[in-house]
């Protein structure tokens, strides 16, 4: 910025009005002092009107609107007549061609100030046009910066997610033929007792990671944003006693219990990662409460949500996973105690998939001992999904 | 039973199709296995199988192509779906053009098992009775009195309304099949009913509590979630 337009800011931040007033008066008065000056020296008469209409085009140039030009105009056709033409200090309009003098001055004045005034507008417009575009410009060039950055982390994310949802795909295939093989294997006659064990290890440990594989299926679903839920009305008890039948399939000995709601349950939602929250809820308390055999899953209704809760008799939760939990922080996949198994990815998985369904996840422990996990899904869709 | 019943398995995953094999011979089944769908077609016409298992994911031509090639025939083979866990809607458009039941992968070997001695025992029945409609049905101790329009479990009598009557007597007589949510309703509420999935849901719910039934467990009616509903096999 150069000193012009340095001075010219300045000129604008002083408040208007009150400037105006003082520049107006302090050039007429410098007029005056000027005709005042040139009178006592030449002792000619019309130098003082040339030097009012010059303080009129100042005045015109320094303020604002034209106002102050005119009443300097009229200011000054007075002033010249009253001060600097014969007879002095004092007004009159007898003396011929006076009247048409000072009118024919005023005019001028009028003119010239409505002129400068109309050019000064003029340059004022074009420059904020100017400087208009010029942020516009900044701004657009800032916004196709942000936007491609943004799209490009898009992007990134949706190969993530793509070549993560591919891999867990085809982990799948190989995983349900291993853990299928080892149920062939278990049931063959000429499978000793002590291969049995190993079996039966190999077994858990395919199932386990199918269950993972079927986590990260979820998450990448939901993270990458790219997919939407695939929502649609659906019984929750029906889901739920979907849950409870699956868990029940990888853990026969473990018993849980599943209590309906007296109303109805019929809401949108994705039924497969609702299931899986369900599922994961349960199995986090089977394999980790100490507790296989009280678990009671429960649906009710409170207020506009359709809750569940999950409640075991084991040793509880740790109070800082609660805190953690409670403050609505997103858990880290290797939280959550026990993170052997994927458990910790199990927790982190039902927050992200209960918040994208716009729901609440709690946690806590029974004031009578063991675990109680709590969500809830809203009844109707919200207009923001 | 003199003669092994003979299974066509149409699964292009080598080591999937290799414990299926395994198990299946394990419990004294025939089993012809084919890589692709036409292979898959041609054993079918030279075996004659009992029954179909398909995965709907082959490399060559559509399982739901495989499948529309199969029904239709003079002598109805059976067909169990295999699919991925979501495909959902191509599972439901199986069965409605006639599969009889379908495993999810990955699915365990009880399951599957479980799901073909079903199947088999249905198509049985439909063979040798070509399944008269019956005016009683009875699966454990739940009575459906198609006739005098009554329900009992055990010696206690339930109420329930006329469509709630009607889905239980149309579960009933297909027993041990899955039946599609638009099977349902236009069976129950006819073709043009023009009915939406919703009042279906909320009439079983109804029926389940009027049952006692806990959907985690049980006893009379299965839940297919997202697909429809299964009676248990009825036992007269």
């Amino acid at each position: 910025m150069d000193l012009n337009q340095r001075a010219l800011a300045l000129w604008h931040r002083i408040a208007g009005p009150p400037r105006d007033i003082a520049v107006t008066i302090v050039l007429l008065w410098a007029a005056y002092m000027i005709s005042g000056a040139l009178l006592g020296h030449t002792g000619a008469e019309n130098n003082s009107a040339l030097v009012f209409v010059l303080a009129v085009v100042l005045i015109s140039v320094l303020t604002n609107r034209y106002f102050f030009g005119i009443m300097a105009s009229l200011v000054g056709g007075f002033c010249v007549n009253y001060f600097f033409m014969y007879p002095y200090s004092q007004f009159s309009l007898s003396v011929t061609g006076y009247p048409v003098a000072m009118l024919s001055m005023i005019i001028i004045s009028i003119i010239v100030c409505a002129l400068t005034t109309r050019a000064k507008l003029m340059a004022e417009e074009a420059v904020k046009r100017e400087q208009d575009a010029k942020a516009l410009y900044e701004l657009n060039q800032r916004a196709n910066k942000e936007k491609a950055a943004l799209q490009l982390e898009a992007a990134r994310e949706s190969i993530r997610g793509n070549i993560l949802r591919s891999v867990s795909h085809d982990l799948r295939t190989p995983l349900t033929a291993i853990s299928g093989a080892i149920a062939v294997l278990m049931e063959s006659s000429d499978t000793s007792p002590k291969n049995m064990a190993l079996l039966a290890d190999i077994k858990d440990d395919a199932d386990a990671m199918i269950t993972m594989v079927e986590n990260i299926l979820s998450v990448t679903r939901i993270q990458d944003g790219t997919m939407p839920l695939k929502k649609r009305d659906e019984m929750l008890e029906e889901v739920a006693g979907d849950a409870v039948m699956a868990t029940h399939r990888r853990f026969p000995d473990a018993n849980v219990s599943l209590e309906l709601s007296e109303d109805i349950l019929y809401l949108p939602m994705d039924p497969m990662l609702v299931k899986q929250v369900i599922v994961n809820l349960l199995e986090n308390a089977i394999r980790h409460s100490g507790d296989t055999q009280t678990i009671t899953l429960r649906l009710l209704r409170q207020e506009d949500w359709a809750v569940v809760e999950v409640r075991d008799h084991g040793r509880g939760l740790d109070p800082d996973l609660i805190e953690l939990i409670q403050a609505g922080q997103q858990l880290p996949a290797e939280a959550s105690g026990d993170s052997s198994r994927g458990m910790g990815i199990g927790l982190s998985v039902c927050q992200s998939i209960v918040k994208a369904h716009g729901g609440f996840f709690e946690a806590g422990n029974a004031p009578e001992g063991g675990a109680v996990f709590r969500f809830g899904l809203p009844m109707e869709e919200k207009d923001n999904g | 039973m003199a003669e092994k019943r003979v299974i066509l398995l149409i699964e292009d995953e080598r080591t999937i199709s290799n414990f299926i094999c395994r198990a299946l011979a394990a419990n004294d089944y025939k089993t012809i296995a084919a890589a692709t769908g036409k292979e898959g077609i041609s054993l079918f016409f030279s075996h004659q199988p009992d029954l179909v298992l398909l995965d709907l994911g082959l490399p060559d031509i559509d399982g739901l192509e495989v499948l529309g090639q199969l029904s239709g025939l003079p002598r109805e083979t059976p067909v169990i779906i295999i699919s991925a866990r979501d495909r959902e809607s191509e599972k439901v458009r199986a069965l409605d053009m006639g599969a009889d039941d379908y495993v999810v992968k990955p699915f365990g070997v009880p399951e599957l098992l479980a799901r073909i001695r079903t199947t088999l025992r249905r198509a049985d029945r439909i063979r040798l009775s070509q399944e008269v409609q019956k005016d009683r049905y009875r699966v454990k101790d739940l009575v459906v009195d198609c006739a005098r329009h009554q329900i009992f479990v055990g010696d206690e009598e339930i109420h329930f309304t006329q469509n709630e009557f009607k889905i239980l007597e149309l579960l009933c007589a297909h027993s041990g099949k899955v039946l599609t949510y638009d099977f349902i309703l236009e069976h129950v509420w006819g073709p043009y009913g023009g009915t939406s999935n919703q009042i279906l849901r909320v009439n079983m719910a109804n029926i389940r509590r009027k049952l006692h039934e806990n959907p985690s467990d049980p006893k009379y009616i299965l839940t297919e979630l997202g697909i429809g509903y299964r009676m248990l096999e009825d036992a007269t």
